[in-house]
């Protein structure tokens, strides 16, 4: 465990030298599907993942203790007590609650670093496919890094996506998002979020990595901002690479049901 | 066996879903061979459709989840152009049934009738 650590932060520190667009920043032009999108991957020798042997060797006990070890993480969002009660209806009525179990797009932030950036002088443009956009569908943002200012938050429609706004702070791309429907899960657990909720996403390219993370104010629900997990992608060298198409999504299980029981 | 394992390890803590045990019960396993009609290649699971001789020659429609379609694709499974699976092959599945007592199931592997295997996931998850 500790010897992948080091690798891991031997990584972390990046490899080589981060390349720089023309107007000096760095460029996060690449494909960033060159490995898997979280943390908790259960392979020895993937020194982003940890090894997570299953109880007794047990599917069943495969998916329950995947599910006890994300309920683990002492990172949460603190809502206001008014809504512990929602967030744990949610919680438990995941398997039909939860818009990413009924094909729904996951939304920002819960659609996590994209798979693909193109950048140029004026804008970004992310694209997404699922699953690991935790929503489904092939999905893209447009946006602009051109100093603009955000829309009017009551003239915006609310949307799964919301309206991004990108600027350098140094060598990071700070994304800031609003104008969002109340639809969309900020992760599985039931964590909703309101209209008024507005997101930022810090972006940093060390060599090869890519290291995400979303803060998310929302003073409507949440008792103070959360900042999520931070995650780490990897560039694709594979010169070729290309994005799968993310095929239709049909919900078919919800009718076999015959339990709550979900990751 | 890598590959196996990533698919359902990516399944699990990537997407949102219900756990196998909601819809399934890991300790009916069922053999059955019959015919493909029709395979859904559609997220988050793939479906299988295969008519069934029962022992008193009725067909019985039974149908199959499989994995999304991407991790099929890394297990091997191809287009039908391709030697995947397609309407009219004779196939045997190896799987788990449904709780809910329908002719419904979930694919741990496909047997084609060229002899091929391909194996969607297994009992251990621990193997490598």
């Amino acid at each position: 465990m500790q010897a992948s650590l080091l690798l891991l932060v031997l990584i972390l520190a990046g490899q080589g030298a981060t390349p720089r667009t023309s107007d000096g920043h760095p460029d996060l032009t690449g494909m960033w599907n060159g490995g898997p999108a979280r943390g908790l991957v259960i392979a020895k020798d993937d020194p982003f993942g940890a090894y997570l042997a299953a109880r007794d060797g047990t599917l069943l006990n495969f998916e329950r203790d995947n599910t006890i070890i994300r309920r683990m993480d002492p990172n949460k969002p603190l809502y206001k007590p008014e809504f512990w009660e929602k967030v744990q209806k949610f919680d438990q009525d995941g398997n039909t609650a939860d818009p990413s179990f009924g094909c729904m797009p996951g939304g920002v932030p819960r659609m996590g670093p994209p798979a693909k950036i193109v950048q140029t002088s004026k804008e970004l443009l992310f694209f997404y496919v699922s699953p690991p956009a935790q929503g489904w569908g092939d999905q893209y943002r447009i946006i602009p890094t051109d100093g603009r200012e955000h829309t009017p938050l009551d003239q915006l429609d609310g949307t799964w996506k919301g309206e991004s706004i990108g600027h350098w702070e140094g060598d990071t791309m700070v994304i800031d998002t609003i104008g969002f429907n109340d639809i969309s899960w900020l992760d599985i657990n039931g964590y909703f979020h309101s209209e008024n909720m507005h997101v930022i996403e810090r972006i940093r390219r060390d060599g090869d990595t890519l290291t995400w993370q979303a803060t998310v104010e929302d003073p409507d629900v949440l008792i103070k901002p959360w900042t999520m997990n931070p995650r780490t992608v990897r560039l694709n060298a594979d010169p070729k690479a290309t994005l799968e198409e993310s095929l239709p999504c049909v919900e078919r299980d919800s009718s076999h049901l015959v339990n709550k029981e979900h990751h | 066996m890598k590959a196996i394992l990533m698919l359902l390890v990516m399944a699990l803590p990537v997407v949102a879903h219900h756990s196998v045990q909601a819809e399934f019960d890991l300790d009916k396993p069922i053999t059955i061979s019959g015919k493909v009609t029709k395979v859904e290649w559609i997220n988050p699971h793939s479906y299988l459709y295969m008519d069934v001789n029962d022992d008193k020659g009725n067909v019985k429609h039974w149908s199959f989840e499989m994995a999304g379609p991407g991790a099929l694709r890394r297990a091997g499974l191809s287009r039908s152009d391709r030697g995947g699976l397609k309407a009219g092959d004779m196939i045997t599945v190896n799987g788990i049934l449904a709780k809910d007592g329908s002719d419904f199931g979930l694919v741990k592997n496909v047997k084609l009738p060229d002899g091929r295997v391909f194996t969607i996931w297994t009992d251990d998850p621990n193997a490598k």
